[in-house]
């Protein structure tokens, strides 16, 4: 009896501690877990890369040897990923920060042009501010695109997905392509007993 | 002996708030906030309803899924694309991470109760909340990310289906989401690659060959107007037996079949070229949950706690007994048996169907009602705009006391009714 009055304590006790642990230990619905996006890490790698190898390309240097400061349109990123969203924000801010970066570390060799598209919806939302010559006024030479691609697969136990990130540097009179780098990276999401 | 008395009179009294905590676990403040708000999209009261989701959505407790897909569907339903897709946004982030239920939560749904995990719905609501975010992307014509949301839908169901291991079921999974091929086709067509879209508008007409007049008109691409109507209620999901399992109703039997809409233009009838039928079912997709390991955890939990309280039963009525035993194996018992509940949230601004009726419409602007004549339902939205080249697409959520006539959905959202 004695054997069986400790079992059944050690139960409770045991079931109390369990249960207040778990009341106390839950973590915020954004707090925990992981995922397989392109996070802010990946941000900052691949721009830093991107924006160093466009400047120590031999090509744009000839290039701006020949041609004086490359005048260059820069777009949001396309969004060819199997099935991961970039929204408008962050995929503007892929294209961004290697803007940025050449604008800080190279000023004198690019002249950065707005595209269009922004251009007009500046336009629309300020129409008290000058915003000087229409976007056919200004013919930028070069378009720095950059495409996201990449391989996913999911099943019970894991979501995996390899990125291709590439970053072409065009040159929009004679079509041809003056620079091209990419960042590879593959992501997987260990699945756990609740995913 | 005495050492173990006086330490089970100690815990027993929290074995005894514990089950009083358990028992008393009603629907609270945040619930019965939540509950309200969609009585107010039931009741075709948007802006209430909005009003309402906003601040519960902002909350990261284990409703954060759940309280964002409700307020995206509405949201939706009011016109209102900036919000619907924050909210599906903020939705599809959770349901896409793994681990979000780690540490306490995991122990808890285990221990204590399945709902203080962190709400991520069946297959099929995570397969509809990509859809809804994909359709967002859709009407505001970013098609590269709708195209991705509604490969994710596909993986959602594909993911499930393959874990039975033949192909048999992921060809049954994915013929009830035959909605994502499509729209996946459509996706393809404006990103101009013909030959994908047709792959997708084929896989779904060989999955279901009523389908074939949307893949056709959806192929040529010569519609100008896309209407996307939402029809019906989803499944509610309920106790079984005796409250440990969780399954959905009412089947699609229950409720009978569903209807075909008509669409009226200007005051004129539009022909819809069989298009009018419904590309899925949700309550019969919902009757293939299956998966949920942990039913299996509820269903021991079950025995266990009845086999605790019969020993507990058994120690008080039998002769020399231990009264104090026999409480505390009976308390046990309440306790394990108590936790077993299964969780019953759900996703509950889902639609039964949604149709996809592409129409060529002279450009300009239109006033549009979709009625479905056999239940008496109509909406009605004044200038929508048909246009010139490329394609508008519009929303409608058939639903009882929203009859319009509603502004085009770029118009403010009315006041918040009292």
């Amino acid at each position: 009896m004695v054997l069986c009055l400790r079992v059944v304590n050690r139960v409770l006790v045991l079931l109390l501690a369990m249960s207040s642990l778990a009341l106390a230990g839950c973590a915020s619905a954004v707090q925990a877990g992981t995922n397989t996006a392109l996070d802010d890490v990946d941000l900052v790698r691949m721009t830093d890369d991107m924006a160093l190898k466009i400047m120590a390309s031999p090509a744009v240097q000839q290039a701006y040897a020949r041609d004086g400061p490359l005048s260059v349109v820069v777009q949001p990123v396309q969004n060819m990923m199997t099935a991961e969203i970039l929204p408008r924000g962050p995929a503007e801010a892929f294209s961004a920060r290697v803007r940025v970066l050449l604008s800080k570390h190279a000023p004198d060799r690019f002249v950065w042009i707005m595209n269009r598209d922004s251009f007009n919806l500046l336009r629309v939302g300020e129409l008290d501010v000058d915003l000087g010559p229409a976007p056919g006024a200004i013919q930028p030479r070069y378009a720095l695109v950059p495409e996201f691609r990449s391989l996913t697969s999911e099943n019970r136990d894991q979501r995996s997905i390899a990125y291709l990130c590439t970053y072409q540097l065009s040159n929009l009179v004679d079509r041809t392509i003056l620079w091209t780098g990419s960042y590879e990276v593959k992501k997987v999401a260990v699945k756990g007993f609740l995913d | 002996m005495k050492r173990g008395s006086i330490q089970l009179r100690l815990v027993l009294p929290l074995v005894a708030a514990m089950l009083l905590l358990l028992g008393g676990c009603g629907p609270n403040e945040h619930e019965r906030a939540a509950q309200a708000a969609v009585w107010d999209f039931n009741n075709g009261n948007f802006p209430a309803a909005i009003a309402k989701l906003h601040s519960l959505a902002q909350e990261t407790n284990g409703d954060f899924v759940l309280n964002n897909l409700r307020l995206g569907s509405v949201a939706l339903a009011a016109g209102d694309l900036d919000e619907a897709e924050a909210a599906f946004l903020r939705a599809y982030e959770v349901l896409n991470s793994v681990g979000v239920n780690n540490g306490g939560r995991s122990l808890g749904a285990v221990v204590v109760a399945e709902d203080m995990k962190v709400w991520k719905g069946e297959p099929f609501e995570r397969a509809m909340a990509n859809h809804y975010l994909g359709l967002t992307y859709y009407m505001r014509g970013d098609y590269a990310n709708a195209r991705a949301c509604y490969e994710n839908a596909l993986f959602k169901l594909r993911d499930y289906a393959d874990d039975q291991g033949n192909k048999r079921d992921a060809r049954e999974v994915d013929s009830d989401f035959a909605l994502a091929s499509l729209m996946l086709g459509k996706c393809w067509v404006h990103l101009g690659r013909s030959d994908l879209a047709q792959a997708n508008f084929d896989r779904a007409v060989s999955l279901r060959p009523d389908l074939a007049p949307i893949a056709r008109l959806a192929s040529e691409g010569k519609n100008n107007v896309l209407l996307v109507v939402d029809f019906g209620y989803g499944p509610q999901k309920v106790q079984t037996g005796d409250g440990s399992l969780a399954g959905f109703r009412p089947t699609a039997a229950q409720v009978g079949s569903i209807p075909s809409p008509t669409v009226v233009v200007d005051g004129r009838p539009v022909g819809l070229q069989g298009t009018d039928l419904p590309p899925m079912d949700l309550l019969a997709v919902a009757q293939q949950q299956r998966w949920q390991s942990i039913d299996t955890i509820r269903t021991i939990k079950n025995v266990v706690g009845y086999g605790l309280m019969g020993a507990g039963a058994y120690e008080g009525l039998r002769q020399h007994n231990d009264p104090l035993l026999g409480l505390a194996l009976f308390g046990a018992g309440m306790l394990v048996r108590g936790s077993a509940t299964a969780d019953l949230r759900f996703w509950d601004t889902l639609p039964r169907t949604t149709f996809v009726l592409p129409l060529q419409l002279p450009p300009g602007r239109h006033t549009i009602s979709v009625e479905f004549p056999a239940v008496g339902l109509t909406q009605t939205w004044r200038g929508l705009v048909a246009p010139e080249q490329g394609e508008a697409t519009y929303y409608f959520r058939m639903l009882r006391w929203s009859t319009g006539p509603f502004d085009s959905p770029t118009s403010p959202l009315p006041a918040v009714k009292p």
